[in-house]
């Protein structure tokens, strides 16, 4: 079966799916100082690392792009000049209070089908596309119950598998039926984490506290809303839309009110005590969100910028990570 | 009193505007001795040469006023609207209502480089949250915050979506601190598919109908927020009559670039070309100005290359520049360096190209938005880029690339590797912050050797 891969949360895995195609949103490495993209002054170490994993490997057949940032709308460019996969760069919408925006991203969908056809994949039928889209709610919601009951790495990485495989996998991890109660409560928020930012979440326990919320991309806020069941025999494909481009709150979007009224409601349901906020050097769209979050957001807030592969960051991160810890005790 | 094409000091400037007025040189009622802009702090002007034209006198004293022309059109009870990342298209449709003015805030961008960062607005700026790893342009908010460089607009627009993050997140910070804004998309432009029913827009790219019906749909809440805001409809007629006159201030644009970018002996220095350029984009907050000003100056522009006069040496090397740069004294330096300016694409070249005028008037302003450059790919801009090298004659590409901003971190690459493919020719990549005293050895000496490598490739 043919691999598509992406990164972006606004690329409904059900609908690559539905196309008789495997989905897997990719979690990049780190990228070091090879590869097509070096690093320079400007270039976002997650964008650089996803650009030089698509471009240098050689597992799937496509890749999908979405333009949700500049850096990886023009990274783009770079992929399909330098790189070996067909590529679709998918128009996600910044603005999402009008019909004519989520029309757009309606649309977008539908042509990203017309390109899963032309790489081999099938035309879904509505039934196809229910049964794709209520695994994957079954999936998403098994994962979701088990909150509390893993480590937050293991939690966050069983998102990032799923992402990944389509599949939960989490009956395997519950190991023990105790929810965890160990540990300062806090929540960790950004944009997406590279593969070796997850220690940033051993780090954090180690240090004392305990992630409640993942509200990284690649964690829980990078999910989409549960589907509505009767909408969903009604119109899939709509309602998939609507999960996904009405679900998904980001940084991005204009305004992006919505995120701080997600956010503050998430807070008080699970009680963090403090937020890390996790941005990558030269990702204006988070970094811009930090003083705006220390305004809005009555907890105390550490920022976590890092460059991506350096380990004289790593060890800054770890340290303060432990110190902001202390400081909550 | 001489009149031979030169480039003067500010100094020299006052004396040169005493000659001038006794001359019986006519000025309008913004008019005066260029000096008199340093008492407002303009501290930057004492280190740049200008062109020594009455024409390019009024050029500036247009330009140095914007902010008293503003103040001035709240107090005649005109409405003003502040139209953000929108190079040339929101306004447009503002100055086609009668009782409102239309500004551009980006354009703040340059206060810390002309007041030699005298304003502080950068350090609101940070602040704020919004520090040195972003486009200058964040010195917007600075101004927003002290309201001490342009009024508070009555209306905010803002367009997004296939736009640069740094202005994004500048205007969504910007509307947190409790501004408004009327937010417009405008989807990143893609190539038809195939059989996909397809436009060609003005200045040669094609994009999907349906993109073009989109944008259409989104300058239709734009122009009813204005209705709203002027209290007046903006029908058909009255937004084709804005279209006409703003083709008037392109036509006048296209004409100076022919002649500045052609002709032998440059006619015109590099940085009136580049505030001229700039005026398309609002109309400097008076469109029937903007009109008299371009006539003068291109007046004077044919006169002098009707006989063969300029201000810099005829070998000078023939540049093309990319991105405008955050300081201006810049493009004087590349001048002292031995070159000039032979083609531009200073993010906006779809505001110097005409508004088709036989199409209903959204629809045609809906292509001229999706013909922006910058929202389409970086090959397809580079791909402009070759173009107008070819119909210029350009021998390099200076690639000047504005701090922190998004899209220059991977475009130079694109760009580069497009132009050589395709016009083989030097291209070199600079970065310009506001001010660049500190690094003025490092940037000469990369003009110079650019300059050096051109003239050198004339002898092949």
């Amino acid at each position: 079966m043919k691999t598509i891969i992406y990164t972006c949360p606004y690329v409904p895995a059900e609908w690559i799916a539905a196309h008789g195609l495997r989905p897997s949103r990719i979690i990049p490495d780190a990228a070091g100082s090879t590869g097509p993209v070096v690093p320079i002054e400007g270039v976002c170490p997650y964008v650089r690392g996803f650009v030089n994993e698509v471009i240098t490997g050689t597992q799937a057949s496509a890749v999908v792009v979405t333009t949700v940032c500049d850096q990886m709308r023009r990274a783009f460019d770079i992929v399909v000049r330098k790189g070996k996969l067909a590529a679709f760069l998918m128009n996600v919408p910044s603005t999402w209070q009008s019909v004519a925006a989520q029309k757009l991203y309606l649309d977008e969908l539908k042509r990203l089908g017309r390109f899963l056809i032309g790489l081999g994949g099938e035309s879904p039928s509505t039934d196809a596309l229910v049964k794709i889209m209520l695994e994957y709610d079954t999936a998403r919601t098994s994962i979701l119950a088990a909150r509390g009951y893993l480590t937050s790495r293991r939690y966050s990485e069983a998102i990032a598998r799923f992402n990944r495989d389509g599949k939960s996998g989490i009956t395997r991890d519950i190991t023990d039926k105790k929810p965890l109660t160990d540990g300062i409560p806090l929540l960790i928020i950004g944009g997406p984490l590279l593969r070796e930012d997850f220690e940033i979440l051993d780090v954090v326990e180690n240090s004392g506290g305990r992630i409640v919320l993942d509200a990284t991309e690649t964690g829980e806020r990078g999910m989409c809303a549960k589907f509505d069941r009767r909408r969903l025999r009604d119109d899939p494909l709509m309602e998939l839309a609507n999960a996904y481009f009405g679900g998904i709150q980001d940084a991005f979007r204009r305004p992006n009110s919505e995120l701080y009224n997600w956010l503050k409601r998430e807070i008080a349901a699970r009680g963090a005590r403090g937020i890390v906020f996790h941005r990558y050097v030269w990702c204006d769209i988070w970094h811009a969100e930090l003083r705006r979050l220390k305004d809005c957001i009555d907890l105390p807030v550490l920022d976590i910028d890092t460059a991506g592969d350096n380990e004289t960051y790593k060890h800054r991160t770890e340290n303060r990570i432990r110190v902001f810890l202390e400081m909550l005790q | 009193m001489s009149n031979t094409p030169k480039q003067i000091t500010l100094q020299e400037w006052d004396q040169r505007y005493e000659q001038l007025q006794r001359a019986g040189m006519h000025q309008p009622d913004y008019g005066g001795p260029l000096g008199r802009h340093v008492e407002d702090g303009d501290y930057r002007l004492l280190k740049l040469r200008y062109d020594n034209s009455a024409a390019a006198l009024r050029l500036w004293n247009f330009l140095l006023t914007e902010e008293q022309r503003l103040y001035q059109a709240r107090t005649r009870g005109k409405k003003i609207v502040g139209t953000m990342k929108d190079l040339g298209t929101v306004p447009v449709m503002a100055y086609s209502l009668d009782n409102l003015v239309a500004f551009y805030p980006d354009g703040a961008w340059w206060i810390p480089c002309v007041m030699e960062l005298s304003a502080g607005l950068l350090s609101i700026a940070d602040s704020l949250g919004i520090d040195e790893s972003f486009c200058p342009v964040r010195a917007m908010l600075g101004a927003f915050v002290t309201g001490a460089h342009f009024p508070i607009p009555d209306l905010l627009t803002c367009s997004v979506g296939a736009t640069c993050d740094d202005f994004s997140a500048i205007a969504q910070r910007l509307n947190s601190l409790g501004y408004p804004i009327l937010w417009w998309e405008i989807p990143h432009r893609r190539s038809p598919e195939h059989n996909e029913p397809a436009v060609k827009l003005p200045g040669g790219f094609s994009a999907p109908k349906c993109q073009v019906e989109f944008v259409k749909s989104q300058l239709e809440l734009v122009k009813t927020a204005l209705e709203e805001l002027a209290g007046e409809s903006l029908d058909e007629k009255k937004l084709s009559a804005g279209i006409q006159k703003a083709n008037q201030v392109r036509a006048y644009l296209a004409e100076l670039r022919q002649l500045a970018f052609t002709a032998k002996v440059c006619p015109l220095p590099a940085l009136e070309m580049l505030v001229a350029e700039m005026l398309a984009i609002h109309f400097c907050s008076d469109r029937d100005e903007t009109v008299i000003v371009l006539k003068e100056l291109v007046g004077e522009v044919r006169s002098r290359v009707k006989a063969g006069k300029g201000v810099l040496a005829a070998d000078a090397a023939r540049i093309f520049w990319v991105n405008p740069v955050a300081d201006l004294q810049v493009m004087n330096l590349l001048e002292d360096c031995g070159g000039r300016i032979c083609g531009t694409e200073y993010l906006f070249s779809h505001a110097l190209d005409t508004i088709p005028e036989d199409l209903p008037p959204t629809e045609a302003l809906a292509r001229i938005a999706l013909a922006d450059p910058m929202v389409g790919s970086s090959v397809d801009r580079a791909e402009r880029i070759c173009t107008d090298i070819r119909r210029f004659g350009s021998e390099a590409v200076l690639l000047s690339r504005i701090p922190g901003a998004s899209h220059c971190a991977l475009e130079g690459e694109v760009i580069t590797e497009v132009v050589q493919a395709n016009v083989d020719i030097p291209v070199l990549e600079i970065e310009v912050p506001p001010v660049t005293d500190s690094i003025r050895p490092t940037l000469r000496t990369r003009l110079e050797a650019l300059v050096e490598t051109v003239i050198e490739r004339r002898k092949r």
